[in-house]
């Protein structure tokens, strides 16, 4: 019996002239969290939209939990949670009627979404904020509260769009572990952002999109096994005569080197020990040095080499 | 029902304002349910006289203790300015002199220069008084020309000139049948305006809310069927105008004793399609999404407009004919054609008044056609798509 939660075949999208999803394919197993990369723009939302059946689409299909999904496939829709960027929670009610409202869009029974709302009230740790007004709550309560509205009902895959935009960093750390914990009980997770650092923190398997195509997809491991770079070392040297430059250069396993502002950045290809090579030619040739750090291959790095730009340039 | 107690629990919050419109109008018919009352309903009123009686007999002072009963007995110095000066400043109403030999011509079956008299001309006392005092004459008279004693004929006269009649103040068509009271109309006339600030405050601010893009999209993204979302919307709203019309009505009932009697149910009605349409308005209106202030500034605008431009403030009979044209595509002026048809400020007719009920009823079905074609191009792929499409080129 096939493990596939999320299947979406050559998927298109266009408003008018602009490709907003190009072929784009996709296939997510039960109990990933599944990452969706991408600068603003790149489809991530697009893409969400369609799988919520929100938004149609000029071609491709799309499958949930083996079904096809349709604006009115109700069986589907029971089994997922959305929580979105923005706090989507009414001003009016209070956390705990809230969260009752968005539960019971699932569940009808009473007692089940008592038994339900506590629960999640609980997990996103709102207990002493029951009674309050969503106004009353800080930025990172009112995520809370957006997540919780999300998940009361218990929902089988859970799709997060940027959750944690404009949050502090307390309160996105608590923001990830929940999500790992939700996966941990057993929901399959979609989490789309533009923060590579939470994506490769949480995510077991990530999709880098760009201008609505899938420009790469695996583990993290994996994505950063496709690029070339493995490991940059940058040391703090004032002056570096070109002869020394040159027999850095040509060591094996590195393909780049630079020099500038008083720092030398060797970019290396696989290989081990290239740190200590480094040094050796340095010490070799009495060269003074501050300090020295290593860097293994970040995402940025794979969506640098993949695209050709930086992921963070192209937010701005 | 999750959408309709969260509509229940939203609409709890914007109660306030509803009930300050919906207060001051009671209020405001509580006073001219008064002020009516006092205008329209018949009530024994006194005089305040003042009697000289010159012949000091018991016929002439039987005569000033029978006037004293159903009037105010005032007290004057026997002094003409002084009379007159009452008269002038209304502390007297009528100054009466019993003239001397009042009792002898009166047993003699005279009644000619019995009284003398001050008074303000063509005052209602002056014909009041005038006839009292000719039918108390002539009937000592008639009792004394059959044979009764001068004591005998005066108690007879007292007797039969104390009976009160029971008046009851009707308004009656026509064919003279009556329909309600005369204060029923001017209850309704100023319902619209009442109407609409109250309903559209409350149900515009609660639809609003809940179709919230971040929350409608929440709940789009559920397992509730659309279909059961527009009812229970629809349900609530409903259940709000229904009960503002509710209250009115029953309140309408205690301020006006018997306004619900023949004709009075044409009102009724009346008044609750006028509150369906006012529903119709306030969905249209808040398809559009507007903020509070803006929204307030429409339930101004068109509270205010229809209550002035459809006769709801003023009488249609004083707007202009290029005014009651103009009104003639707003819903109060048909609600205020059938009112005034009902109350006979204007010709009454059933097919009239059924007409009315017609045109306010295509108001609403226009309403409901505008309100699903906004909310189609609001809701639909391409409306969504085209603000992905923002944030993509953002």
């Amino acid at each position: 019996m096939s493990n596939t939660v999320v299947k979406i075949k050559d998927l298109v999208k266009r408003y008018g002239d602009l490709i907003a999803l190009d072929h784009f394919s996709l296939e997510i197993e039960q109990g990933e969290i599944f990452g969706l990369l991408g600068p603003n723009g790149s489809g991530k939302t697009t893409t969400i939209n369609c799988l919520l059946s929100l938004l149609s689409f000029d071609k491709g299909d799309i499958e949930i939990f083996g079904k096809k999904m349709t604006p009115v496939s109700y069986d589907i829709k029971k089994e997922i949670g959305i929580i979105m960027q923005n706090v989507a929670v009414f001003e009016e009610l209070t956390v705990y009627e809230n969260i009752d409202y968005f539960c019971g869009l699932y569940i009808t029974d009473k007692a089940k979404r008592r038994a339900c709302v506590e629960e999640a009230i609980k997990f996103v740790g709102l207990e002493d904020f029951r009674r309050f007004y969503p106004k009353k709550l800080s930025g990172g309560l009112l995520r809370r509260l957006n997540i919780a509205c999300g998940i009361a009902h218990k929902p089988k895959l859970i799709i997060l769009d940027e959750p944690t935009v404009a949050v502090d960093p307390q309160s996105r750390n608590r923001i990830l572990e929940g999500i790992q914990q939700l996966n941990r009980d057993g929901a399959t997770v979609i989490y789309t952002s533009h923060y590579m650092e939470e994506v490769e923190q949480i995510c077991t398997r990530i999709a880098i999109m760009d201008k609505g195509r899938k420009v790469a997809e695996g583990t993290k491991d994996e994505l950063k096994r496709m690029i070339k770079n493995t490991e940059t070392i940058t040391i703090e040297i004032l002056e570096l005569p070109e002869k020394v430059y040159g027999e850095i250069s040509s060591l094996p396993h590195v393909y780049d080197t630079s020099h500038s502002d008083g720092k030398l950045s060797v970019y290396c290809s696989g290989g081990k020990h290239n740190l200590t090579r480094v040094l050796d030619v340095l010490q070799k040739n009495e060269l003074g040095f501050g300090r020295v750090y290593t860097e293994l291959p970040t995402l940025n790095d794979v969506f640098l080499e993949i695209t050709g730009t930086a992921l963070r340039d192209k937010e701005d | 029902m999750q959408v309709f107690k969260a509509m229940t629990r939203v609409m709890r919050k914007r109660l306030l304002s509803a009930m300050i419109y919906i207060i001051v109008f009671l209020v405001i018919s509580v006073f001219i349910a008064n002020v009516s009352n006092k205008d329209n309903k018949f009530e024994l009123t006194k005089l305040r006289i003042c009697v000289f009686d010159e012949d000091d007999t018991p016929e002439s002072r039987a005569l000033t203790e029978f006037i004293g009963k159903s009037n105010d007995l005032v007290e004057l110095e026997n002094d003409r300015d002084t009379m007159i000066d009452a008269l002038y400043y209304m502390q007297v109403n009528y100054v009466l002199t019993i003239n001397k030999g009042y009792a002898e011509k009166i047993a003699a079956g005279d009644t000619a220069d019995l009284f003398g008299s001050y008074h303000i001309d063509e005052s209602y006392s002056v014909v009041y008084m005038g006839q009292f005092l000719d039918e108390y004459t002539t009937s000592v008279k008639a009792y004394l020309a059959m044979g009764r004693t001068m004591d005998e004929a005066v108690a007879a006269t007292e007797e039969s000139l104390s009976q009160e009649t029971q008046v009851d103040m009707l308004r009656v068509d026509k064919a003279g049948n009556s329909h309600f009271s005369v204060d029923f109309s001017m209850y309704f006339q100023y319902m619209p305006y009442v109407l609409v600030s109250a309903v559209m405050i409350v149900i515009c601010q609660v639809l609003v809310t809940m179709s919230r893009k971040d929350i409608r999209f929440r709940t789009n993204c559920s397992c509730l069927r659309d279909s059961e979302y527009t009812f229970q919307l629809f349900f609530g709203s409903g259940l709000f105008v229904l009960g503002v019309w509710l209250l009115l009505m029953i309140v309408g009932a205690v301020i006006n004793e018997e306004m619900y009697s023949g004709r009075a149910w044409l009102a009724v009605f009346n008044s609750l399609i006028f509150s369906v349409v006012v529903a119709a308005i306030a969905v249209f209106v808040s398809s559009f999404e507007p903020k509070d202030n803006v929204l307030n500034l429409i339930t101004q605008i068109l509270g205010l407009g229809m209550s002035f431009l459809c006769g709801v403030f003023i009488p249609t009979s004083m707007l202009s004919g290029s005014v009651l044209s103009a009104a003639r595509f707003m819903p109060a002026y048909w609600y205020i054609k059938a009112n005034n048809m009902i109350a006979d400020i204007q010709p009454y007719s059933f097919e009239g008044v059924m007409k009315c009920y017609g045109v306010q009823l295509l108001f609403v079905a226009a309403l409901v056609l505008l309100t699903l074609l906004v909310r189609r191009v609001k809701y639909s792929g391409a409306a969504i798509g085209t603000s992905v499409k923002k944030a993509a080129v953002s």
